[in-house]
């Protein structure tokens, strides 16, 4: 039993522990507003999108609050590529998901 | 001697070491709501929280006016700028471009 | 009156604690300009700041007064930190390798918090 440590699961951070090193995508919950003002209103107003936002990369390193350093970062938004990123840090309160690919 | 980083990774054992290599570089900041900054990275903390030099920043318009959606980007520069780090998205080096 | 506050800016630099707080001690009574989430962005002279980074702002001028005209009467605000997106700050005030310091050491006190 390779993974049966003292009785205990593995546990989400043993995870990330282990990914530590590979290709991985970050999922980001960032929102995007579009503003405008459409014909019929007088006032302006906006609507919170949500966008595909990924990053990958291969992971250096993550922290308790999910903060992420990624190496050979790649920006996806919507399945376009957008940019590329030697290093890269991400702030944790944006991740949705990290995923070793 | 300095004390030895532990862990196996080198240098940037946690993400904020990333950070910490980055101070007095020019940077590349993504924020929340279609912002960018590019600026010489003086101070941060914990909470991402920065102080940038010599800042431009671009931000975003996504305008639906028209049929065809059109991006519209707006410049500004400050010399001196505190950002808020709930703001921030992504830290990394700018790379000359 | 504000002077006893220059001559403690490196000593204030130099404390551990706090780092941004510590920081924005050394602007009270310059003058600033803060942009908040909405995009309304507020000019005056600093007067406090807190823990929290909640600013009390002095003889407050709205930039494009005409597009926020509900703050035209308004002489002094309090600014909750968390509404905050930028403080442009008066460049010539901060002493950049001060700065630089107290980061680098504020990030030794700190490392390894998040794991």
């Amino acid at each position: 039993m390779e993974n049966g440590t003292q009785g205990e699961g593995k546990d989400p951070s043993s995870f990330l522990a282990e990914i530590i090193g590979n290709a991985v995508t970050v999922k980001l919950n960032s929102g995007v507003i579009y503003k405008g003002n459409p014909p019929h209103f007088r006032s302006t107003w906006q609507i919170d999108m949500r966008l595909t936002h990924l990053v990958l990369g291969e992971l250096q390193s993550v922290d308790g609050y999910m903060n992420i350093a990624l190496e050979k970062t790649e920006e996806y938004v919507n399945g376009v590529k957008r940019r590329t990123y030697g290093d890269a840090f991400v702030r944790g309160n944006n991740v949705m998901y990290i995923s070793a690919d | 001697m300095a004390d030895a980083e532990e862990g196996p990774t080198g240098s940037v054992s946690e993400p904020l070491d990333l950070v910490r290599l980055l101070l007095d570089e020019v940077v590349f900041v993504k924020l929340r709501g279609d912002r960018e900054l590019k600026g010489r990275l003086y101070a941060y903390d914990s909470h991402m929280n920065l102080v940038l030099g010599d800042v431009v920043e671009t931000i975003y318009l996504i305008d639906e006016d028209e049929e065809d959606e059109d991006i519209k980007t707006t410049t500004k520069k400050s010399e001196m700028l505190f950002v808020r780090g709930d703001s921030v998205v992504l830290v990394s080096p700018q790379t000359s471009s | 009156m504000a002077f006893p506050i220059q001559y403690h800016i490196a000593t204030l630099y130099a404390l551990k604690m706090a780092g941004f707080w510590t920081f924005f001690k050394t602007l009270i009574d310059h003058e600033v300009t803060i942009e908040l989430k909405n995009d309304i962005q507020i000019r005056g002279t600093l007067k406090s700041v807190d823990q929290y980074l909640n600013i009390k702002l002095d003889d407050i001028q709205v930039v494009e007064e005409l597009k926020y005209p509900h703050l035209s009467s308004v002489k002094n605000v309090f600014i909750r930190g968390s509404v905050v997106r930028y403080v442009h700050l008066p460049a010539a005030a901060v002493d950049v390798p001060l700065l630089e310091d107290a980061t680098r050491r504020e990030a030794a006190n700190q490392a390894g918090k998040g794991k």
